[in-house]
């Protein structure tokens, strides 16, 4: 294998794929010649056993059990060798989405969504079909191919050289003609994967937003999507097509040429005599039986070319830098946690900006502030799941990347503002983290007031929910996911609006119950509603990315304007609160 | 109704050729004429190949040995000729059935997506995106391999077949008939075998399927993942599905691949059969060796196309069972259709609910006998505990479902009776969980409203201002132009809301339904929108779900939405008295 080929991520090197199944491979192709040896020799035993008939009148009934053991060896070969192939093939595509699936599980949230689930999707299963089929059908076939094409070329050569020259003048023809369309077929069959991805994500959002759709009677517009993404896949199908449909006869007729030439040139030479008229004959029949495998390698090379575009896409992903190995601190938090000098680009605008703030241990903080505020983004950079351009976020006065993310993330719980509900058991949504246990879960669906709920479903626990969790309210899944958090027993709580969608009774009871089942946990909550707030340790007041105020409640109220402003307009209902 | 895509049905089905293609015939019918001549260039161009290799052989056996060089040469010219007509044949069958494949694919791809645009809500909620993406694309790309890869050497081989058979009975119909007898044994054992190999692509295609979903799944909610310190949820759940796709894939894939080995052997068979009664019917004087010689040779002439056939064959039954997948699909119909007989009332009412009953497929009942009458004009404000009802009362509202019992009546008709088109221009809902398109903000506050959709940038400008949107819009450091990327996740929940907020609002609805729009919106801004709110037409009705108070406080209405049933509360109080202890099921 050329290693400098195997090093550019671009030109990913397809054969290098299947270095580990050498062995089976190895075999695979060995049967496949076995079995192609024998097929070859059952013309002999047609003819030996014509000679013999000839010579003796009799039916040779040794030729018949030649025969009937030739045919059952191929049988079993032929057999034996569809196994091998199948086995080859799955076994390359599952190891293959194996490695895929392990590095994207490693990697950071911020590449899962550069890279996007859709293109990953297609990453996983489309490409790496590509790749499958290539070793399920390429491989055999070309090998043989090859076989046959050395074969009988060499046979050519040993019968007449100068024919066999005169035959061997293609070969050239044939590999500019592969060289050319390849090298085209190539950029459009990565372009045909592009369109896929395209197809995909409108298919992913038609399917996500098809309330929305529903509701605004929106459907011209996605099938106008869809329709350009589909029209251009089959556009670029209909180019690919063309190549194809160019190229195959060019080499059938470059092959025909050239049996034409040997034609008229060998029958030149036989009526000249300087070749015998047997020579000739077999001349010519050789040359159609190399016919054949270059047509198979033409085939071949449509399926050669399309893996190539996809193993190139799938290497993309497998070369691409591992997220940063995180440190090896591994002790119980205490519950401290700061941040200093966070900076952070959203794009092209800055979404915080110069934040330093410091949560003590046991204390309770809200974080209020308008929309885009970066609130969500103050608690993604305090898990982790992004990371700041500049600044630094503490634990315990330790840096961040000094923990284990394993350790860190068992001690930390988040509930996020989105509903995300897996489909599988509400035990297995709210046990997510798998070291829940069961006195941890029970106090967290009961904190969570969640007892009610699971009391009316007659599998209780174990009932499934479903894909996006449209079997839930979406403040049942909020109280699901809150559950989800204090399953793990945290140290550090973080809340991104979980109240917004629970009622004010419920949001008050579960706020008691907190406090009063997690005792001396740090609360960090970002939230819109001031009257739930009032008595905590610290609120905080974020607009547009910057640090606008710190303080208690009554001190915000007379140093900060915005929060009195805020406060005020809260204030007319909140006497019914 | 249940639209839950159920895979084992098809089971049951028994295949036949015939009734495979009566499925696939109406994807194929568009191209008849095209089918046509490709045909045609299938079957010169497989008769060309079998011309050309008699004339060699004519030269070989005849011109060459006489020593006539000119009549080799003129055989030569018409060699040539006929290799001229088969590179135009050979391009032409390739392209013309490619291009086929190509066409179908297009359409069957845009019948699955237009039938997925037809079905309602439901059909979403009891699927998973990832299958139907795979049913999309992976499944149809199945058929597509079979139309533009296998289709046309399927016809020429048959084509070749069937003139070796009729050549050889010809010749000599019983050693014909006796050389042909193994083909009949495989023809029952296609006939018998293939159900089970296309039931075993069918598994694999679910398999797929399976995986796709759980990508999907997972790959979306890949921050939880992350946060829960669960990588190895992917890893492991992926490698699960992973392994059942193998294990699916190898059983498939053994299936597909038992035909060439059979096929083979038959093919042996055949000739065997042929060696053996040749020589007997020479050795009792019926038959000459050359004859058996030639004979031998179109035997060949038989199997080997037979052999290709082999192949083929598994093709063809794993785009039968892609084809069942899609299909299911495709027979789907919407259980929300327009009904023309819909009941008139008059009545002076935006809106009405008639002892409106209603359960999901397989639940229990949900709401339980609701009647509510909404006015022209005023506010109304559903409140209540999570999971009371709030929101599948406001999904009958904009007939997301259809209630199972009882009757809604919008403008006084049902409001069945009303086009698609007349409904949504009438309603306007904002859902709990905002969606966003990729693209930007003006793609997606335009998106389906056909009355803007055409405004030039600054009559958009002008309605955004008319409406009192300007400060929201603002909001956005590009404004309008604000990029709107994949999974919209560079935006806040309350972004997404307000987006959806001005979304709405231009529509110009009678009827704005809002389940809770403005949850994760902050209080100050909310009191933006509560002011365009309050600018709407005076005509304008508002149905608002909120838990915040200061949302709700200055609906006309409020109505207490507890255990599937609605109460008029009265007063605000009398509503916060029912939300703190009145008696509650959640």
């Amino acid at each position: 294998m050329d290693k400098k080929i195997e090093n550019k991520p671009t030109q990913a090197n397809l054969f290098a794929v299947l270095n580990p199944y050498r062995t089976i491979l190895f075999v695979l192709i060995f049967l496949a010649l076995l079995s192609n040896g024998l097929t070859l020799w059952v013309p002999l035993i047609i003819a030996h056993g014509i000679d013999g008939f000839l010579k003796s009148h009799a039916l040779l009934g040794s030729v018949v059990w030649e025969f009937a053991i030739a045919a059952a060896l191929i049988f079993i070969f032929t057999y034996l060798q569809s196994i091998a192939q199948t086995f080859a093939s799955e076994r390359v595509a599952r190891d293959l989405r194996k490695k895929l699936s392990e590095k994207i599980a490693g990697h950071s949230y911020a590449f899962v969504e550069k890279a996007t689930p859709g293109k990953l999707l297609t990453n996983l299963t489309s490409d790496i079909d590509s790749v499958k089929t290539f070793v399920a059908q390429a491989i055999v076939n070309i090998a043989s191919s090859v076989f046959i094409i050395i074969g009988a070329s060499f046979l050519l050569l040993t019968l007449n050289w100068k024919l066999g020259l005169v035959v061997l003048a293609i070969i050239p023809i044939i590999g500019g003609t592969f060289f050319f369309v390849l090298g085209k077929v190539r950029k459009l069959f990565l372009r045909t994967r592009e369109v896929i991805d395209r197809l995909n994500k409108v298919i992913n959002e038609s399917i996500l937003g098809a309330a929305l759709i529903r509701v605004l009677n929106s459907r011209k517009p996605e099938d106008q999507k869809f329709g350009s993404a589909n029209a251009e896949a089959r556009d670029l199908g209909l180019q690919i097509l063309k190549l194809f449909a160019s190229m195959i006869p060019v080499i059938t007729f470059s092959t025909n040429l050239a049996v034409l030439a040997i034609l008229t040139l060998g029958g030149h030479f036989v009526i000249q005599g300087s070749m015998s008229l047997g020579n000739y004959a077999a001349f010519n029949s050789y040359l159609i039986i190399l016919i054949f495998p270059i047509l198979i390698i033409g085939f071949m090379s449509n399926i050669i070319a399309q893996a190539q575009a996809s193993y190139g896409r799938v290497a993309e992903v497998l070369d691409a830098v591992d997220a940063p190995e995180t440190g090896t601190l591994n002790v119980p938090l205490k519950g401290g946690v700061s941040v200093s000098g966070i900076n952070l680009q959203y794009g092209q605008k800055p979404a915080l900006k110069d934040i330093s703030l410091s949560f003590t241990p046991g204390s309770k903080t809200a974080v209020i502030g308008p929309t885009a505020a970066g609130k969500t983004q103050l608690l993604y950079l305090l898990i982790g799941l992004i990371e700041p351009d500049s600044g630094s976020v503490e634990y315990d006065g330790q840096n961040i990347h000094n923990y284990s993310r394993v350790s860190l993330h068992k001690q930390v719980g988040f509930v996020f503002q989105d509903s995300i509900i897996f489909n599988m058991s509400l035990r297995e949504n709210i046990g997510f983290n798998t070291e829940a246990s069961k006195g941890n879960m029970d106090k967290a669906v009961a904190t969570a007031e969640l007892d009610d709920f699971i009391h009316t479903l007659p599998e209780g626990l174990d009932t499934i929910v479903s894909e996006r969790g449209a079997s839930l309210s979406g403040g049942q899944k909020q109280r699901v996911m809150l559950a989800r958090a204090l399953a793990l027993n945290p140290k550090i709580l973080l809340l991104d609006d979980f109240t917004a969608r629970v009622d004010t009774s419920t949001e008050r009871k579960i706020l008691e119950n907190i406090s009063k089942n997690y005792p001396g946990l740090t609360l960090i909550s970002v939230t819109q509603k001031i009257a739930a707030v009032e008595h905590y340790d610290q609120i905080v007041l974020l607009m547009e990315g910057e640090l606008i105020a710190t303080g208690t409640h009554d001190a915000l109220l007379t140093s900060s304007p915005e929060y009195a402003q805020i406060f005020e307009s809260q204030k007319s209902t909140s006497n019914y609160e | 109704m249940n639209y839950t895509l159920n895979t084992t049905s098809s089971q049951t089905q028994k295949t036949s050729i015939a009734d495979a293609m009566k499925k696939l015939w109406p994807l194929i019918a568009p191209e008849k004429a095209i089918l046509f001549v490709a045909l045609g260039a299938v079957v010169v161009n497989a008769a060309l190949n079998l011309l050309a290799p008699l004339l060699i052989a004519h030269v070989i056996n005849v011109f060459v040995p006489a020593k006539n060089y000119h009549g080799l040469l003129v055989y030569a010219g018409y060699i040539l000729i006929m290799y001229l007509f088969a590179l135009v044949t050979s391009y032409l069958q390739t392209w013309l059935m490619g291009g086929v494949g190509q066409r179908v694919l297009f359409r069957l791809r845009g019948s699955v997506f237009t039938k997925l645009q037809e079905l309602p809500v439901a059909f979403f909620n009891q699927n998973k995106a990832g299958d139907l993406i795979s049913r999309i694309n992976n499944d149809t790309d199945k058929i597509n391999q079979f139309f533009s890869q296998s289709l046309i050497q399927f016809i020429g081989s048959i084509f070749l077949m069937a003139g070796a058979a009729i050549f050889l009975l010809s010749l000599n119909i019983r050693l014909g008939a006796a050389a042909l007898a193994p083909s009949v044994l495989l023809l029952i054992f296609t006939q018998a075998i293939s159900p089970w190999v296309k039931r075993k692509n069918l598994v694999s295609m679910q398999s797929l399927g399976g995986m796709s979903s759980e990508i999907q799944e997972s790959l979306n909610n890949f921050k939880v993942i992350i946060a829960f310190n669960r990588r190895d949820y992917f890893k492991n759940r992926f490698q699960e599905v992973n392994e059942n796709n193998y294990s699916a894939s190898i059983t498939a894939g053994l299936a597909n691949n038992i035909f060439t080995p059979i096929y083979g052997l038959c093919s042996n068979l055949g000739q065997l059969i042929v060696l053996a009664y040749g020589i007997y019917l020479i050795s009792v004087g019926n038959f000459t060796i050359g004859l058996l010689i030639s004979f031998i040779a179109y035997v060949n002439n038989f199997y080997n196309p037979l052999r290709q056939l082999a192949a083929l064959w598994a093709n063809f039954q794993a785009a039968l069972a892609s084809w069942d997948r899609v299909h299911e699909i495709l027979v789907l119909e919407s259980d929300l259709q327009t009904e023309i007989t819909g009941t008139k009332r008059q009545s002076g009412d935006v809106l009405d609910f008639v002892d409106v009953h209603f359960k999901y497929p397989d639940g229990k009942e949900v709401l339980h006998g609701i009647n509510l009458k909404l006015q022209r004009g005023k506010t109304y404000a559903l409140v209540g505990p999570t999971g009371g009802g709030k929101t599948t009362t406001a999904s009958l509202m904009a007939r997301l479902y259809d209630p199972t019992g009882g009757q809604v009546l919008l403008d006084g008709s049902d409001i069945r009776s009303y086009e698609e088109n007349e409904r949504t221009k009438k309603i306007g809902f904002i859902l709990q969980e905002p969606f966003l398109f990729s693209g930007t903000i003006r793609d997606n506050i335009l998106y389906g409203n056909d009355e803007l959709e055409h405004y030039s940038k600054e009559q958009l400008e002008r309605a955004i201002l008319d409406n009192g949107l300007e400060k929201l819009l603002a909001r956005f450091d590009k404004g309008l132009d604000t990029p709107i990327t994949g999974s919209g996740d560079a935006l806040s929940l309350g972004q997404k809301q307000l987006i959806a907020f001005i979304r709405a609002v231009l529509r110009k609805p009678e009827l704005l339904i809002l389940d809770e729009a403005t949850a994760n919106i902050d209080t100050v801004t909310e009191v933006l929108l509560e002011d365009i709110l309050k600018k709407l037409p005076a005509a304008t009705t508002r149905v608002i779900i909120a838990h915040r108070l200061n949302t709700i406080a200055e609906a006309d209405e409020i109505y207490f939405v507890n255990s599937g049933t609605v109460t008029q509360a009265g007063s605000m109080e009398h509503a916060v008295d029912m939300l703190l202890h009145g008696k509650r099921e959640s």
